[in-house]
């Protein structure tokens, strides 16, 4: 009888695209964890009697470069694994202060309704009408180059989706009847937030989440393509793209391996996403069930 | 010449699970339905009686299938025969009244269009015979300005309205079998009775055979020719309709009788059967009559042998062995509830009014008054009944009382004070004071909470450091108050029946001990049995506990059964109160009148 419950809260792992992109998210962020671990030689350290070596499943190959060097040189395979650690750094902090300021406006929002809910929604609006993009650089420029600020810029721009979404879903749940039994026993409003309505948004939650990373990797790459995210002294996905465009024609590989690496960690969070609202969202689950 | 409709013989249907394993639904149902005869299907939900009527149209939900028997209309067989040629009979020869008008109409489409559409699928091509036709249909449900209508929206009309529309879309094929589901179900009592005598007057006019799928035993009796019993899967009982219903063969059939409370009859108590239908699952491992379990009358043969269904001497057939026995179900007089001494008001309730703004424009503005001066005062332990019909105002008035809406005009005092404080203070004492048990069990009860946490929660909120084991302890109480087994405190309300859950909703309400319980429609939209067992519950505990209820209800039998005072309420006011023995035994208002006749069936 208590096995149902737990067979249910455990259902998403049968989940292939769960378990695919959990797999693919799990390879990128052990790398980033253990990247000076794992890289065999420094991100930075050149060696200029090497450039543009292939990789080592081509003739050319050079076994002490798995993945070959760029035209600095430098190691592709070390450069992608301590890009990896931008990323993910981007990817968990960036979503996790978007969600808390969407998800914290979209509950309050919901729940309370009124001229608070309605300031919330208008602000929403104006803030999704400049493209995207554009605010992003904006921010950039005022903000300054470096990590911090691309966290920053992706918490400003991405808020307004977690939060537009999420209180649909509070509005939804706030008019259960059982959230107004929870007033009528006497909770406060704090308690029925976070023990009644809290609990049925948060599947929703889980998933924007896991898709804002796969959101915030991307944005993350661009801003280091313009060259406004880490310094040069640091290897990013974006700045690699970057660098590898003028030596395209020699050495490919520089080019795609990390588009490669944004591509699959990126496919990872859309699949984990997918998958947990699959699972997780109780609508969609009682339609399977019946 | 064979003047059979509808034939089954032996049909079953199944359902076919994922892992190859197979459940009968239905078994052995046989009946006939004679050319221009209703035939009643009752039972409680779940017995498959929707079934039936969705193998006849072979919308049977996916995972089911007819698994054996035969299905025939008008001598044709219906589970063999091709999807071209059943098509052809659907909707035309076979029509259908569902059971929630307001869904089975398009909303985006006007009458009009939708009538047309139906009659272009007839063979009426031209619109203004199709305009024409449709009006003519319209006027013979009797729905007024049937011109004006055909360019309406469903949105527009009411459900009853809604209803006719349907029932003239059923029978402008001019249909040899018109099966109903449940088409009254989800109407007032006054409007019911007025679609009952406009389907009896259809089928009448144009020759057609009826058959009424219904879980109103009283209902199906006053207006089918012949019923067929079916509990669990299996039928019960057939026989004649008014026998069926003045005499009943089979101890279910007796126990659905002696449950629904009556307006005319002088008060009995209500007969409670044990526990709830079998599920399909436990029904597999279950030996014997399905009934036997819950049957007064069960003896050693039941629990071994499964009974058929066998023609009874006095005519009619019932599946029991013991048949005999069946009348001798009874139930004692209701002893008169003790008059409560009537002491200073526990809520007194002085010319409330709730005005809705709706806006519609950028101008427009309309007012709608749900509540208008409503005054009344409730004593301790009194049990008061507020009947009325949808949209009179009652849920509102559950609302304004118990502070999950201010009123916008009058006063209300719980306990000699102030129930519009909006202070904590006054909130805390009102929770002690009030609780509130919700319509919908589905709504009210936290999906993802167990029994235990949700009949607690008054706890969480007054003491969140309470040790688990008291928060235990006292939901094992309480369970056990409402009659609910120990075993369930762990369990989630989706693993609960309706029944069960509404139990849960009132263990909830019960927890802070509360002097006024507000309790919703609670028992609408339950089975007869378990809608008695409930009502034998809030008079139990109030012998146990004591509290005053205000009971909001569109059932006068139920209420007549359980208060001592009832409030009638229509558009917003209070239009008749007092003593419920003298607001049903001599009404005052016309309405209370119109209200009584219609149920009182």
């Amino acid at each position: 009888m208590s096995s149902r419950p737990v067979k249910k809260a455990l259902g998403f792992l049968r989940s292939g695209r769960v378990l695919v992109g959990a797999a693919l998210v799990g390879i990128v962020l052990f790398s980033a964890l253990f990247a000076p671990i794992l890289a065999p030689h420094d991100p930075q350290e050149q060696n200029l009697v090497a450039t543009l070596v292939p990789p080592v499943w081509s003739v050319d190959g050079d076994p002490t470069y798995l993945l070959g060097t760029d035209s600095l040189g430098r190691d592709v395979l070390s450069r992608l694994l301590h890009g990896a650690r931008v990323a993910m750094t981007v990817a968990v902090l960036a979503s996790l202060g978007a969600m808390l300021v969407g998800a914290t406006l979209a509950h309050l929002g919901g729940y309370f309704g009124g001229k608070l809910d309605w300031l919330i929604g208008r602000a929403v609006d104006v803030w999704m009408s400049f493209p995207p993009v554009v605010l992003s650089l904006v921010l950039m420029t005022g903000l300054g180059a470096g990590i911090s600020s691309v966290i920053l810029a992706i918490v400003l721009v991405d808020w307004t989706r977690f939060c537009r979404v999420l209180r649909a879903e509070v509005l939804v749940t706030r008019h259960q009847d059982y959230v107004a039994a929870a007033r009528l026993v006497g909770f406060s409003h704090w308690r029925t937030l976070t023990r009644e309505i809290l609990p049925a948004t948060l599947p929703l939650l889980i998933t924007l989440l896991s898709i804002e990373m796969g959101i915030a990797v991307i944005v993350e790459a661009i801003l280091s393509f313009v060259g406004m995210s880490v310094g040069a002294n640091q290897s990013a996905w974006g700045q690699m793209i970057a660098d590898a465009r003028q030596t395209i024609y020699e050495s490919g590989w520089n080019l795609l391996l990390p588009m490669l690496a944004i591509f699959f960690t990126v496919l990872g969070f859309n699949l984990l996403g997918d998958g947990l609202r699959r699972t997780l969202d109780p609508r969609l689950l009682q339609a399977r069930e019946l | 010449m064979n003047t059979s409709v509808l034939a089954a013989e032996n049909l079953a249907v199944e359902s076919r699970l994922r892992e190859g394993r197979r459940l009968p639904v239905l078994a052995g149902i046989s009946f006939t339905l004679e050319a221009g005869k209703v035939l009643g299907l009752v039972g409680e939900s779940g017995a498959g009686k929707s079934m039936i009527g969705r193998a006849v149209a072979q919308l049977l939900p996916p995972g089911f299938a007819v698994a054996g028997g035969a299905l025939a209309f008008a001598g044709r067989d219906l589970v063999g025969m091709a999807t071209q040629e059943r098509r052809a009979l659907l909707g035309r020869e076979i029509a259908f009244i569902p059971q929630e008008p307001l869904s089975a109409l398009n909303p985006v489409m006007t009458i009009g269009a939708q009538f047309g559409e139906h009659l272009a699928r007839l063979g009426i091509s031209s619109e203004a015979r199709q305009r024409e036709e449709a009006r003519a249909m319209l006027e013979a449900v009797h729905l007024p300005r049937a011109t004006e209508l055909l360019r309406q929206f469903p949105h527009e009309l009411s459900g009853g309205m809604c209803q006719r529309v349907l029932i003239a879309m059923a029978f402008a094929s001019k249909p040899k079998l018109v099966i109903a589901d449940e088409p009254t179900t989800a109407l007032d009592a006054t409007i019911q009775a007025r679609i009952i005598a406009l389907m009896d007057e259809m089928r009448h006019a144009y020759g057609a055979s009826l058959l009424f799928i219904t879980h109103d035993l009283r209902l199906a009796a006053n207006f089918c020719d012949e019923i067929l019993v079916l509990y669990a899967g299996r039928a019960v009982e057939k026989g004649e309709a008014r026998e069926l219903l003045s005499a009943p063969l089979h101890p279910y059939t007796r126990c659905l009788q002696l449950a629904v409370p009556s307006l005319s009859a002088p008060a009995r108590e209500l007969f409670t059967l044990p526990g709830e239908m079998p599920g399909l699952t436990t029904l597999q491992t279950l030996a014997g009559c399905r009934f036997a379990p819950r049957c007064p009358n069960a003896g050693e043969i039941c629990r071994k042998e499964e009974p058929k269904l066998l023609a009874a001497a006095q005519g009619g057939e019932a599946a029991c062995f013991r048949t005999e026995l069946t009348l001798k179900i009874k139930t004692g007089d209701q002893a008169a509830p003790a008059m409560p001494k009537i002491t200073a008001p526990l809520l007194l309730v002085e010319k409330i009014q709730k005005r809705y703004r709706s806006r519609h424009g950028l101008f427009g503005k309309t007012e709608v008054l749900a509540i208008d001066e409503v005054s009344f005062a409730l004593a301790e332990n009194e049990f008061v009944g507020v009947v009325g019909e949808s949209g009179s105002g009652k849920s509102t008035l559950a609302k304004l009382i118990i502070g999950l809406e201010p009123p916008s005009a009058g006063r209300i005092e719980l306990c000699g004070s102030d129930a519009l404080d909006r202070s904590e203070t006054a909130r805390r004492r009102r929770i002690e004071t009030a609780q509130m048990v919700f319509q919908d069990p589905q709504s009210a009860l936290n999906p993802r909470r167990r029994v235990a946490s949700i009949v607690t929660q008054v706890l969480e909120a007054a003491a969140p450091r309470l040790p688990p084991d008291e928060r235990k302890r006292r939901a094992a109480e309480l369970l056990a108050e409402v009659g609910l087994s120990a075993e369930l405190a762990a369990r989630y309300p989706s693993q609960l029946s309706g029944g069960q859950k509404q139990r849960v909703n009132i263990a909830r309400a019960l927890c802070a001990a509360p002097k006024l319980l507000i309790a919703d429609e609670i028992v609408s939209g339950l089975d007869v049995s378990v809608q008695a067992q409930l009502i034998a519950l809030l008079r139990r505990l109030r012998s146990e506990l004591s509290f005053a209820l205000l009971f909001i209800s569109h059932d006068l039998a139920v209420v007549r059964k359980l208060c001592e005072r009832v409030l009638v309420m229509r558009h917003g006011k209070v239009v008749e109160q007092g003593n419920t023995k003298d607001v049903f035994g001599a009404p005052q208002h016309p309405y209370t009148r119109e209200l009584l006749a219609a149920s009182g069936g």
